[in-house]
């Protein structure tokens, strides 16, 4: 990678791998939060209704690949920049004694893990959605990968701004 | 609605039973490995040099990661268990509840809470 070095400065490097990491996660989200918006208020039949109502109309089964895609992608890359994290931000906010913050963070990395090794049969349960069923443990399934992906951005929002870039 | 259906009907193929119980032993295995210190190898992020198992950073080095170590460990333990799983029978197969895959990760939480119990402090 040390070519890359040639163009750009060390510091640029890695706040574009942080901004692509962040920018994976939002579009994560987005794709979360319809689906399960959708499996677990779906829209009443015949509710032609207004935003509310479009947002939770989604075709849950078109999403289950993409946040697949979307959780790798966005897990390798923050996996990637974490070895930099350990070392460029973590010791520096501990100097600062901000605790509750690092904890919160690693909080984000244990669920973000545990939600990776659950993408199989998340992906599964999608893929036979016509299974009802199947219908509950997808539904949870969905919610509880949605709550991970909302606290580790959030957590990870919050790091950010306790460090920030330009590191 | 009857929910016994929905907690005990099977995966409708092998990948199926290999992914539930995948996803439920390598979370139960990632957090074992965290508490129990049990990393596959160790990463120095300040020297790039990678351990087998658990080793402590050296004096001037910088930190030592396990986390890299952790998910080799969970990953490898969940898919011989997943592989095994996938390998039994129908009738056997079918009695693993698919609610475990969410209720696992529920369970672990607060456990993993208390394992960082290092960093809430109130001062």
């Amino acid at each position: 990678m040390d070519f890359v070095f040639d163009y750009i400065s060390v510091n640029t490097f890695w706040t574009i791998l942080s901004i692509v990491h962040a920018l994976l996660a939002v579009a994560l989200l987005g794709a979360l939060t319809h689906q399960a918006a959708a499996v677990f208020a779906p829209p009443r039949a015949g509710n032609t209704g207004g935003f509310v109502t479009h947002f939770r109309s989604v075709s849950g089964p078109r999403y289950a690949t993409a946040v697949c895609v979307l959780w790798v992608l966005t897990f390798i890359l923050g996996g990637w920049i974490y070895a930099k994290y350990r070392i460029y931000v973590r010791i520096p906010i501990e100097q600062e004694g901000f605790f509750k913050t690092l904890g919160a963070f690693e909080l984000k990395e244990h669920l973000t893990t545990i939600g990776l090794g659950l993408l199989p049969f998340y992906w599964h349960l999608w893929k036979n959605a016509r299974n009802a069923a199947t219908d509950r443990a997808r539904k949870w399934l969905t919610v509880v990968l949605a709550a991970i992906c909302w606290y580790a951005f959030l957590t990870g929002h919050v790091v950010n701004n306790t460090r920030g870039f330009g590191l | 609605m009857n929910t016994s259906n929905q907690t005990a009907t099977p995966p409708s193929s092998r990948f199926g039973t290999f992914a539930l119980v995948f996803g439920i032993c390598f979370a139960i295995l990632y957090v074992v490995c965290d508490m129990a210190a049990l990393p596959m190898f160790t990463y120095h992020p300040g020297t790039d040099r990678i351990d087998p198992g658990f080793a402590r950073a050296r004096p001037d080095e910088g930190p030592a990661m396990y986390w890299y170590g952790w998910i080799a460990s969970a990953a490898l333990g969940a898919s011989i268990l997943g592989g095994l799983a996938a390998l039994l029978p129908e009738n056997i197969r079918s009695k693993i509840p698919l609610a475990l895959a969410w209720i696992v990760p529920v369970v672990l939480l607060p456990v993993l809470i208390y394992s960082l119990k290092f960093y809430w402090r109130w001062e």
